[in-house]
């Protein structure tokens, strides 16, 4: 990859003009170089302001620096140079999803799906917005019910859990399940904020004690992945404790490894246990940081109760 | 012995609080080359580093992940980061003083002469 790029972009300033600064832009795009990326798709777009393609790669590249509202307006103007373009389809629809308008979402997916029945992502991601959409109009119809038959003008429906983008559930990144009150599963959802974040609270032999971690299911839907993710993060946190007692540095605080697909976040936890945060590649290193001191805490907490025994009592 | 590795290990160590820079094989964490401050222990680091981060990749390519890009663990006392590539890991280990945002920088911009 690296020869690439510089290949690219060696042939990019001999000949300013020529189309390779779609490849070296997404190509740095993908090695997280994401600044570098935005200035080759400036550059080529001031060379080619029509150009659908350049415009597609500023709004992924926008969407890597957490610029939604710029990455919606580089692809809506991609569906005017190209009408039915499936990239900007579903990159709007990602967008939409992002700031929770369900329906525009679904509309765009759909759309993308129409224009691409073979990429599976754009699939996956639907048939999660639908869910939620299933799952939003459930809730509406139960606090409406339960508003009325107490008929004391209730507490409103409970705000909106954090949700997966159809990118991330796509991807196989995490969101919060779709349940709450007293179920262990939901319990860091209030740490986590808006977005395509999870959390999970382990025990010393990698078994899940609270929240999880879904990805779409091929058969459509989600899955709950976290014992399979519990037991796999548990052999990285005794991997550190030993490498700990050997380097003398004292005891382990955190690890964090940024992915392809996601950044996962761990701390120890009352002793045995491990916190787990795992969070989109667009959210920033410093705010999945804070999710985990939030997580962990909450965690501490929770078992200092009595776990979903106490909660729950 | 000079390697292909000598400057970009130098500049590693050049960053504020960073004691030791290490290329080290993933599979058997044996050093490549390094560049260590005194009183950092290159074989022990290399094997430990190596392992977890091969431990890491693993892990997160079975959870449905992908590959690991970057991985840092801190400890009370100092902290240790890896990025790997080509089955070769370069691996920093740093004071908790040093600036991990520009160590990330530099180690994952490095990444390209890991080949």
């Amino acid at each position: 990859m690296a020869d690439e790029i510089r290949r690219w972009s060696d042939e990019l300033a001999r000949d300013p003009s020529s189309m390779i600064f779609l490849k070296l832009g997404e190509a740095l795009r993908r090695r997280g170089q994401v600044d570098l990326a935005h200035k080759v798709a400036l550059r080529g777009l001031e060379r080619r302001p029509h150009n659908a393609d350049a415009h597609d790669l500023l709004a992924r590249i926008s969407v890597d620096r957490a610029e939604m509202q710029r990455a919606f307006d580089e692809w809506d103007m991609v569906l005017r140079l190209a009408p039915g373009h499936a990239g900007a389809l579903k990159g709007l629809g990602f967008v939409c999803f992002q700031e929770g308008r369900l329906d525009e979402a679904e509309r765009y997916l759909a759309q993308a799906l129409e224009a691409d029945e073979e990429d599976s992502s754009i699939a996956s991601g639907l048939a999660y917005v639908r869910q939620k959409l299933r799952r939003r109009k459930e809730l509406g119809e139960a606090a409406g019910a339960g508003g009325a038959a107490r008929g004391d003008g209730g507490s409103a429906a409970p705000p909106p859990e954090p949700d997966a983008t159809p990118a991330m559930a796509a991807a196989g990144v995490a969101a919060a399940p779709p349940t709450r009150g007293d179920d262990p599963r939901s319990l860091f959802a209030p740490d986590l904020g808006d977005g395509g974040h999870a959390a999970l609270l382990l025990d010393a032999s990698g078994l899940v004690l609270a929240g999880a971690y879904l990805i779409a299911a091929p058969a459509g839907g989600t899955q709950d992945i976290a014992p399979e993710m519990g037991a796999e993060l548990s052999g990285v946190s005794d991997e550190a404790r030993r490498a700990m007692r050997h380097l003398a540095l004292g005891d382990w605080t955190s690890i964090v490894f940024e992915t392809e697909a996601a950044t996962v976040a761990m701390a120890p936890v009352a002793g045995d246990g491990l916190a787990v945060v795992a969070s989109d590649r667009i959210t920033p290193l410093g705010l999945v940081r804070r999710m985990l001191d939030r997580v962990s805490q909450h965690a501490v907490d929770w078992l200092a109760g009595g776990g979903a025994g106490g909660e729950a009592a | 012995m000079k390697t292909p590795f000598g400057e970009l290990l130098a500049s590693l160590i050049r960053q504020r609080g960073v004691s030791g820079s290490l290329v080290v094989s993933e599979d058997d964490g044996i050093v490549v080359d390094s560049n260590l401050q005194v009183g950092v222990n290159g074989p022990v680091v290399a094997a430990l580093a190596a392992s977890l981060y091969r431990k890491a990749r693993l892990s997160s390519r079975t959870a449905g992940l992908g590959e690991v890009a970057f991985l840092t663990l801190e400890a009370e006392q100092g902290r240790v980061c890896a990025v790997g590539r080509n089955a070769l890991v370069l691996v920093t280990v740093a004071e908790p003083r040093a600036n991990i945002g520009l160590i990330r920088v530099e180690m994952l911009r490095a990444l390209g002469e890991l080949a």
